[in-house]
């Protein structure tokens, strides 16, 4: 393989086209830059708009109902959200990381991308689903036991709000697992043009 | 905020690569006021990068990859659609027939058909074709891609042939 390549008509046709030598200035750079860290934070704001929602929810359950099991459950619950917001918090400060790793080899570049969304979307009962688990069983069972209804109706309509929950938990699981399963067709892809 | 290395090495990058990268904004968006919104990101891009270059690759290679990486993000980000529509080298080959041969092959249209060309391909063919067109070895390619130097000389050879056919046998046509 040659080291060089022939400037041949074509990279002159490229290299000499008319460009419009468009610049910035540094105060413009970093008005942008400004702009840029705002959007970052708008981003953040709305990733963390559902875990308010859930930790203002369980909030006014905990005064709504005086059962302990509920309350306890209220609580668990919203020490899941936070948990998740931590998570949140974690995996979005790597990715805005010091310029955001834009110096990496393109490849790589490519590959680091999608193998943080793979693991985040492999990973999902860890960090996204299973938090909310404890919190949700413990309220469903302090509804069961504070419903004024017969004891097995009590059993029957928690079983039944439990079952919707896990199909939920599972239809998101699996939507993430497959969307990971794609990916990671793409990582392999590009792992076997670095080698 | 910014250091004044950081803002000088800005400076020299931007007057030694602003024509570059350009070029490169142009091959990678065909709308003109969107061309211009990402070639500001590569600049931001750029300057925010300069206060982390810790000198293991040339400032040449560095300028590349972010500004490529800002390009490709700048992409996924504004269509959320990936390579959708997008080809490889491989795809492009077979696609050329007839209708390229019969084309005249005037310096601008070449130009014009060669930064469609540019714009159809998925990321990474794009920059190898680019750094390929702004004149950079087999070495410099990969260091910028991270591709192995098989895969560079593959692609190469590839460029070469599509560009042949498609402008090449267009001009002897047409003249």
């Amino acid at each position: 393989m040659p080291d060089e390549f022939p400037q041949d008509d074509y990279c002159n046709a490229w290299q000499n086209q008319p460009v419009e030598n468009i610049t910035m200035s540094l105060e413009e750079i970093r008005r942008r830059a400004g702009k840029f860290q705002r959007r970052i934070w708008w981003r953040n704001a709305r990733e963390y708009a559902a875990i308010v929602v859930v930790v203002i929810v369980f909030g006014l359950y905990m005064k709504w109902f005086p059962n302990p099991i509920m309350r306890a459950g209220s609580v668990i619950t919203i020490a899941g959200a936070l948990y998740v917001a931590y998570q949140l918090h974690r995996r979005v400060s790597s990715e805005t990381a010091p310029a955001a790793a834009e110096f990496e080899q393109c490849l790589g570049f490519h590959r680091h991308a999608l193998e943080r969304q793979r693991d985040a979307l492999e990973d999902i009962w860890t960090w996204y689903l299973g938090p909310f688990i404890p919190g949700l069983v413990v309220f469903s069972a302090g509804m069961a036991i504070a419903a004024p209804i017969p004891f097995r109706h009590r059993v029957l309509a928690t079983a039944i709000m439990l079952a919707a929950i896990g199909v939920v938990f599972w239809l998101v699981a699996q939507m993430n697992r497959r969307a990971a399963r794609k990916l990671q067709t793409k990582i392999d892809q590009l792992k076997a043009l670095e080698q | 905020m910014g250091s004044p290395s950081q803002d000088e090495r800005y400076h020299q990058a931007a007057a030694e690569y602003g024509a570059a990268l350009e070029r490169l904004a142009r091959a990678y968006e065909f709308d003109p006021d969107r061309r211009r919104d990402l070639l500001q990101e590569i600049h931001l891009a750029l300057w925010r990068s300069f206060a982390l270059f810790d000198g293991r690759c040339s400032p040449r290679t560095w300028v590349y990859r972010v500004a490529h990486n800002t390009a490709v993000s700048y992409g996924i980000g504004r269509r959320r659609s990936g390579d959708r529509n997008l080809v490889s080298l491989e795809e492009v080959e077979p696609t050329l027939g007839d209708r390229d041969a019969d084309e005249t092959a005037s310096r601008r249209q070449a130009l014009e058909r060669l930064t469609e060309l540019i714009q159809s391909l998925k990321s990474l063919d794009r920059q190898v074709i680019l750094s390929y067109l702004e004149g950079m070895d087999a070495a410099q390619i990969g260091e910028i891609t991270g591709l192995a130097a098989g895969s560079v000389a593959t692609k190469i050879h590839r460029i070469k042939t599509v560009l042949a056919k498609r402008f090449t046998e267009g001009a002897n046509h047409a003249g």
